[in-house]
């Protein structure tokens, strides 16, 4: 059923101004509905995740056979402090994970081992779109969080989802678009830097020029009235975020998720409506010099899996200084896992199953899903998964965004069993 | 009735982007049908500065140098030559066949985008049935629509179904309402194309040869009914090219093609019977001209219809069109940057970003059905976009790195001593004619408030701030999102 163009301009999750403007009083009961908010923020780990690396099956003789050098033994899953990274008597995290180690002590972090999905497909660009779109396939069209939007989402006003950096094709809907803010510096009506003493005359007469009245239902008044939308409501996300404190101290520069967690953190601390988040890390291609020479505790890999390890921490703890530790579930994915035998360049090739995580106060701790056979491979030597990445997926739509994961997912999927 | 210089701009701006107002002075003594054909013969417009900057700033010699050829470099190419052409109805064709045919880089790899982009190029205003030929054996049409996965015994209805619903006919006769064809249709067709492949570029030879060949035992030489029971229906061991022809015969396309035309060139059509008549008077001509291109555009922008007030502004500028149209209608800079042997290695891919930003990611459209026009190009948060390029532009000054930007001295060339004037002449230049006595009011009492808010007066010499602040609000307009 096609919509109008004009309920699509209505429907866009990208109307900011609307609720924004609203009286106080409305304002306040938008306030107290957040009591019940379901925030959820999705973490990309771009480039193929080494989730043999990552959660490590250090009992297992066939990981060392496979990994003589890149393979952490028992006795080196210690961090920096000497912290052992132990879960079980099976599996232990990266060293470089010092913070997520202790966030699953304190029962905040669900880890689901073997993830994959049926014929794997080893380009990054296929297999994320098969993840985006969770349609393997024929992974084209709209993304599994786009359907859940249109569903859910469309028709409300206020800055409902926001990607930080570009839009992922998860976020595509057919009734809602969702804004990519890639810095909140460009996410503003700009006017010539050179003279701020002009802006308020440019602001005053782009107002003039775009309130007035046009024939109704012509092209001009919907872009004018979108305009004003457009700017009024940048203004307003501006003053949001302007209005945004925190007790917690992310991690510096050159931490890119630091940054992006921490603008999804001032989007959803200071913006009732604003409960989907998507911010995205790239880097984790490690064909080569995963590890730095043979040193394991540096290298491409450690640094990702500690910029992650430490954005998430901040993250996590910037949602309890604001009330919203047990409203909030964070899901991490990477589009294919590595090959279990590294390669002579001290990194791994193109793999297939990966472990996912999922953290946040909501879930219950533990390790599901199951590891798989490092013995028994497909022809590319890769892995057989254990767990659909759907049935993450529809283990959060059912239990945490509260529509019918069949519907979003055109199939029925089993529960992880990490939310309640 | 004559043509005026408001024809030649509102011609220029479909026709093409939009030009300074020399250009549209030129084009307006042309007269209508001197100007239509002188924008479609582009061929005879002398193009050699173009070549110049692309020989200066490109190094395609081999594609597989992913350094000089890759997604961006294509996507600065194009853009460099929509800014800088002579030939701007060559750009605006090929962008309209790149959206009709449309095919992406999410898809297929950068060499066989620019291969498919040079034949729209090369067929872009051929008989129809040329040009779709050429696109079906296209590298990249055949792994886009998985022609490389028709075979016989099991075909693949992808690219079947689409030949038919988008590129050709539509699901619907756009006049009668009636089906154009079935689903077995549909299945018939698809077995015409079996085999159908190319030959990787050799190492050696041209680098951008992708040779299309049938593979024999790939290819369905049973016979084949398509559209049985209808005044179109042929039976017989149909071939693919057997298939094209018979579709590009009937008149459906010409219909389709009509409506795909307006839509994109002139207005949105409607299912008024007035709207119908359209269809089927232009459809004509494609029958009449022997399915050609070039006749159909030429009666299509000479016609009422083109000029109606219906069709002035009555469409909303795609992102290029916008971006480019600024550009051109201004006189700012664009410098591509270089990127070849020898020189330095620093490009601006500047303005494929700000498309992008936009939604139309150049080379890259959404889906087979292209992007969803006019209104579909705005939100919030693309508008924001449109407002920011158009203040990067008017407010880079740095008129030596590669990128957009503006000097005073060609802000200066179209200040006037009088505020009034000023306005007048900059919404001229911008091609807004008809804005109301209001918005004139506005930016006027833009050009002589101080920081303060003070009314304070009109100052000719504060080009660097007030005039570039100008240009940014016209930019502003709704007006101006119209083309």
């Amino acid at each position: 059923m096609p919509i109008t163009r004009r309920q699509f301009v209505k429907r866009s999750a990208g109307m900011v101004s609307l609720s924004l403007l609203m009286p106080k009083v409305l304002l306040t009961d938008a306030m107290a509905q957040s009591t019940n908010r379901r925030i959820f923020v999705v973490i990309q780990l771009g480039g193929g995740n080494d989730g043999l690396n990552t959660l490590i099956p250090y009992t297992d003789s066939a990981y060392h056979s496979k990994r003589p050098t890149l393979g952490f033994r028992d006795t080196e899953l210690v961090d920096a402090q000497s912290k052992s990274m132990i879960l079980n008597s099976q599996f232990g995290l990266h060293p470089a994970l010092t913070q997520l180690k202790d966030m699953y002590d304190q029962n905040q972090v669900a880890i689901i081992n073997g993830v994959g999905y049926p014929n794997p497909n080893l380009s990054h660009f296929t297999s994320m779109d098969i993840w985006h779109t969770a349609n393997p396939a024929s992974p084209t069209g709209t993304g599994w969080l786009g359907r859940y939007a249109d569903e859910k989402l469309a028709g409300q006003s206020g800055l409902l989802a926001a990607s930080i950096g570009t839009l992922p094709k998860s976020l595509y809907g057919d009734n809602v678009v969702v804004p990519s803010i890639s810095s909140f510096q460009n996410y503003t009506y700009q006017t010539d830097s050179r003279f701020a003493g002009d802006r308020n005359n440019q602001i005053n007469t782009f107002n003039a020029n775009n309130n007035r009245v046009f024939d109704a239902g012509s092209f001009a008044d919907s872009i004018a009235e979108m305009s004003v939308d457009a700017v009024a409501g940048a203004a307003q996300v501006q003053a949001a975020v302007a209005s945004y404190t925190s007790t917690v101290t992310y991690p510096a520069a050159p931490n890119p998720l630091s940054a992006a967690l921490k603008m999804a953190a001032q989007l959803i601390t200071t913006l009732p409506q604003a409960n989907l988040l998507y911010v995205q890390m790239g880097g984790f291609d490690n064909h080569s010099a995963q590890i730095q020479g043979t040193n394991k505790l540096a290298g491409a890999h450690f640094t990702l899996l500690r910029y992650f390890s430490e954005a998430v921490k901040a993250f996590y703890d910037d949602m309890a200084a604001h009330g919203l530790a047990d409203k909030t579930l964070m899901m991490e994915w990477s589009e294919f896992g590595r090959r279990p035998n590294e390669n002579a360049s001290f990194g791994t090739d193109h793999g297939t199953t990966s472990q996912m995580m999922v953290i946040g106060d909501p879930v219950t701790k533990g390790i599901y899903g199951q590891q798989p056979s490092l013995t028994d491979l497909d022809q590319a030597g890769n892995m057989k998964f254990k767990v659909d990445f759907r049935e993450v997926y529809a283990t959060i739509l059912n239990k945490w965004l509260g529509v019918d994961a069949q519907e979003i997912l055109g199939g029925s999927f089993a529960d992880v069993g990490f939310l309640g | 009735m004559a043509f005026t210089n408001e024809d030649a701009a509102h011609l220029l701006r479909r026709m093409g982007f939009g030009g300074n107002p020399d250009e549209i002075s030129d084009l307006e003594s042309r007269g209508k049908e001197g100007a239509v054909d002188y924008l479609l013969n582009h061929q005879n417009i002398n193009n050699q500065p173009l070549d110049d900057l692309l020989t200066a700033s490109f190094n395609f010699v081999d594609p597989r140098d992913g350094n000089r050829f890759n997604q961006g470099e294509i996507r600065r190419w194009w853009f460099t030559r929509m800014v800088h052409t002579r030939r701007q109805f060559e750009e605006k064709m090929t962008l309209f066949w790149h959206n009709h045919f449309a095919t992406a880089l999410s898809q297929v790899q950068d060499l066989y985008m620019y291969i498919q982009n040079l034949k729209f190029r090369q067929y872009g205003l051929s008989r129809f049935d040329d040009l779709l030929e050429a696109v079906s054996k296209d590298a990249a049409m055949l792994i886009w629509l998985n022609g490389l996965q028709n075979v016989a015994g099991s075909p693949n209805e992808n690219f079947g179904r689409e030949l038919q619903e988008l590129f050709t006919m539509g699901i619907l006769d756009p006049v009668t309402g009636q089906a154009n064809y079935t689903e077995d249709d549909v299945k018939q067709v698809a077995r015409a194309f079996t085999g159908w492949k190319f030959r990787n570029p050799r190492q050696g030879s041209d680098p951008y040869n992708a040779e299309w060949f049938i593979q024999a035992n790939q290819h369905d030489n049973g016979s084949k009914t398509i559209y049985a029971g209808t005044p179109y229906q042929v039976s017989g061991n149909l071939g693919g090219e057997d298939v094209i022809g018979i579709i590009c015969n009937r008149p459906q396309t010409g219909r389709f093609l009509t409506k795909k035309l307006f839509d994109f060139f002139v207005h949105p059509l409607s299912s008024s019977s007035q709207d119908k008549q359209t269809i089927d008077k232009f459809a004509s001509v494609y029958t009449s001209s022997n399915h050609s291109i070039k006749e159909l555009v030429r009666a299509i922008f000479t016609s009422d219809e083109f000029f109606s007030e219906r069709a002035r502004y009555g469409l909303v500028k795609q992102p290029v069109e916008y971006i480019v149209g600024a550009i051109r209608m201004l006189g700012a800079d664009y410098r591509p940057g270089a990127n070849v042997t020898g020189e330095r290695n620093q490009t601006s891919n500047a303005l494929a970003g700000f498309s992008r930003n936009m939604t139309q990611d150049i080379f890259n459209p959404p889906d087979v059905a292209g992007w969803d026009l006019n209104l579909g190009w705005t939100n919030t948060a693309t508008m924001l976009e449109r407002f920011n390029f158009a203040n990067a532009l008017v407010t880079n000054r740095n008129h030596t790195n590669p990128g957009v930007s503006i000097t005073n001295d060609q802000l200066g060339e179209y200040t006037k001593s009088k505020s009034k004037k000023t306005v007048n002449k900059f919404l001229e230049v911008m091609n807004l004619f008809g804005v109301p006595k209001e918005v004139k009011t506005n930016l006027r009492n833009y050009l002589e408030t101080d920081d303060q808010g003070v009314k304070v007066g009109y100052d000719k010499n504060d080009i660097d701030k007030k005039i570039r602040g100008l240009v940014h609000q016209i930019l502003c307009l709704p007006e101006s999102e119209l083309n």
